[in-house]
C-alpha cells in the first residue's frame, strides 16, 4: 500500500505543487492550509509522514507541531521553512527533519524516503 | 550569575494522606500549624535568590491556588521576579500529565519564553530546608548536564526511593527507581543514596531529553525514564543534601503517610525538633490571615485553660480546657473541661466541653460536639472516621458530628 503524507502549507500553488510532485513519486497526498487543519487530517487520514510549514494563518507550525505529538508521539514530522529562525523555538526541536523550502524537492524526498525507512525498521 | 528558573511539581495527589488530600493537593495539605507543606520548597527558593518560580498544579488546585495567590504573590513583576501558578493547561495534549517528566515538557513553551541558564526541578511534596545556591555553584563546577540531589536512607526504604549508585567523583552510574535489591553505598552496607526529587538541569539538554522522551513509548518520569536514559550520554553528577542542608540535621521528610505526617508534626512540639522553624535567616514564609494572638482563659481548680508542650496558633482560645503535646492551627476553640492529647488540630476546629481527644488528627473546620470522646475506642472511631495501623484517627474536614 502506498504511504500517505500530509502536507501542511498556506500557499496553495506551494501546496499543488508539493501534491502533484509527491504523487509523482508514487504516495497518496492528504494537505492542510493551516494546522488546525492538520490536526483533523491526522485523526481522520491517518497519514504516515507530515511535512508543516510554519508560518501559517489560524494556527501555526510550531504550535501545531506540539499537538501532533500531543496526538501521535511517534509519526515523523517534516518542518519546512523558508526562514531559520524557528529554531530558536523548542518545540522545533521535536520535528524530525528540517529541509529549507525550496523549488527543488531532492532534499525534502530523501528526507521523506529516510524517514519512512526508519519508521518501517522500527 | 546563571539565571535559574524553578518549576515546583504541584500536583501531587497524596493518596495515602487520605483524608487529608480529600479537598486539596499534597502540596496544600496544612504542617506545623500555620504552613502548607509548599511553603517550605517555596521558602528554600526565596532564600536561595531563586526569584523566579512557577508551580505545576493539576489535581484538586484550588485550595493551592488560593494558598499561593494570597500568600506568595510578594516578588516584584516589573523586575523579572515572580512565582505562578501553572494549571494542566493541555496545550499539547489533551489529557493529565501523565509523569513528571511530562509535566514539565507540556510546559515547554515557559521555558521558551523564560530562556533560564538552568532548569530547577523541585516537589512540592517535601519537607526539609536546603540552599539551592550551593548545589547550583556544585553543578557549575561539575560542569554538569544533570544534577541530582541526594539524600542518605537505610536500605531497607529502597523501595521507596530512587537509587543512586556514583563513582569516587560523585558522577550518577546507576539510577533505579524502586528496587527491592538496592545498591548500597560503598561501606555504608546498610545506607543507599536516594533521590530527592530535586534536579538541576542545563535548559537546552532538559530541553532535548524532554522532547525525546515525549518522542518514545515511556512512562514519560524523570526518575524512570529521563535520567536513566541520560546516564553514559550526558553529565549526570549527584550532590550530597549534606551540602546544602541548611538546618544541619540532614532533616528531609517525604510525609507520603499519615502515619509519617502525624510523627513529622510532633517532632515539632518536641524541645529541640529537627526542624528546626526559629532560624531568623531562613524563615518559613505562608499566609496567614491576620486573627489576634492566641489566649488562654480561665483559671479554677478543675477548669483551668492550659497548654503544654504544644504549638498554638494565632486566633486560639483555649477556655477552661487543656492541651497537651497537640497542634493547633489558627482559630482553633477548645472549650471548659475538654482534654486534647498528643492531636493536630486544624483551622476551625471547635472543641466542645468535656469532649476528650487524643492522637487525633481533626481537619478544618470541624465542631466536636460536648462530650465527645475520640482516640479513645478506636474500633468505634473506625465506624467513622479513618484509622491508622498505628492507631492514629483522623477526622475529615467539615463533617457534621
Amino acid at each position: 500500500m502506498n504511504k500517505k503524507i500530509l502536507i501542511v502549507e498556506d500557499e496553495e500553488s506551494l501546496r499543488l505543487f508539493y501534491e502533484e510532485e509527491l504523487k509523482a513519486e508514487g504516495y497518496e497526498v492528504l494537505s492542510a492550509q493551516n494546522g488546525r487543519e492538520a490536526i483533523r487530517q491526522l485523526e481522520e487520514g491517518k497519514p504516515d509522514l507530515i511535512i508543516l510549514d510554519i508560518v501559517m494563518p489560524v494556527m501555526d507550525g510550531i504550535e501545531t507541531l506540539g499537538r501532533i505529538v500531543g496526538k501521535d508521539r511517534k509519526i515523523p514530522i517534516i518542518l519546512n521553512s523558508s526562514y531559520s529562525g524557528y529554531r530558536q523555538d523548542f518545540m522545533s526541536w521535536a520535528a524530525d527533519a528540517y529541509v529549507t523550502k525550496s523549488s527543488d524537492l531532492t532534499e525534502l524526498k530523501n528526507k521523506i524516503g529516510e524517514l519512512l525507512e526508519k519508521k518501517r525498521v522500527q | 550569575m546563571k539565571k535559574a528558573l524553578a518549576m515546583v511539581l504541584a500536583g501531587g495527589r497524596g493518596e495515602r494522606l487520605y483524608p487529608l488530600t480529600r479537598d486539596r493537593a499534597k502540596p496544600a495539605v496544612f504542617f506545623g500549624a500555620i504552613y502548607r507543606i509548599i511553603d517550605f520548597t517555596l521558602s528554600n527558593c526565596l532564600h536561595s535568590d531563586i526569584r523566579r518560580i512557577y508551580a505545576l498544579t493539576q489535581y484538586k488546585s484550588t485550595s493551592l491556588h488560593r494558598h499561593i495567590q494570597l500568600g506568595w504573590n510578594i516578588l516584584p513583576t516589573p523586575l523579572g521576579e515572580f512565582i505562578g501558578v501553572i494549571p494542566a493547561q493541555q496545550r499539547i495534549d489533551e489529557h493529565w500529565y501523565q509523569g513528571t517528566a511530562d509535566a514539565i515538557f507540556q510546559n515547554i513553551y515557559t521555558l521558551q519564553l523564560e530562556r533560564p541558564d538552568l532548569v530547577v526541578i523541585l516537589s512540592g511534596d517535601h519537607i526539609y530546608k536546603m540552599d539551592y545556591r550551593k548545589m547550583i555553584a556544585f553543578h557549575i563546577e561539575n560542569n554538569a548536564d544533570l544534577t541530582v540531589a541526594v539524600i542518605r536512607m537505610d536500605q531497607k526504604l529502597s523501595r521507596e526511593f530512587g537509587v543512586i549508585e556514583v563513582d569516587h567523583h560523585w558522577r550518577i552510574i546507576e539510577f533505579e527507581e524502586k528496587p527491592e535489591k538496592p545498591k548500597t553505598i560503598p561501606g555504608d552496607p546498610e545506607g543507599i543514596l536516594a533521590s530527592m526529587g530535586v534536579y538541576i538541569f542545563n535548559t537546552e539538554i532538559l530541553v532535548r531529553r524532554l522532547i525525546e522522551d515525549a518522542r518514545s513509548d515511556s512512562t514519560h518520569d524523570f526518575g524512570k525514564d529521563i535520567i536513566p536514559s541520560m546516564i553514559g550520554k550526558d553529565r549526570v553528577v549527584a550532590f550530597d543534601f549534606r551540602k546544602g542542608d541548611r538546618g544541619g540535621t540532614g532533616y528531609w521528610r517525604d510525609v507520603g503517610t499519615i502515619d509519617a505526617y502525624f510523627e513529622a508534626n510532633m517532632d515539632l512540639v518536641s524541645v529541640t525538633p529537627q526542624l528546626n522553624l526559629y532560624d531568623p535567616q531562613w524563615s518559613i514564609l505562608t499566609y496567614q490571615s491576620p486573627n489576634p494572638p492566641a489566649k488562654t482563659v480561665l483559671e479554677e481548680e478543675r477548669r483551668m485553660g492550659m497548654a503544654l508542650n504544644s504549638i498554638i496558633s494565632n486566633g486560639c482560645i483555649i477556655s477552661g480546657g487543656s492541651v497537651k503535646r497537640s497542634i493547633l492551627s489558627p482559630n482553633v476553640k477548645v472549650h471548659s473541661y475538654a482534654e486534647v492529647e498528643d492531636s493536630i488540630l486544624m483551622e476551625g476546629v471547635d472543641v466542645g466541653r468535656y469532649a476528650k481527644i487524643r492522637k487525633t488528627i481533626i481537619d478544618k473546620e470541624v465542631q466536636i460536639p460536648q462530650g465527645m470522646k475520640i482516640g479513645y475506642h478506636l474500633d468505634e472511631d473506625a465506624k467513622r472516621f479513618t484509622v491508622t495501623g498505628s492507631g492514629i484517627v483522623v477526622v475529615p474536614k467539615g463533617i457534621r458530628l
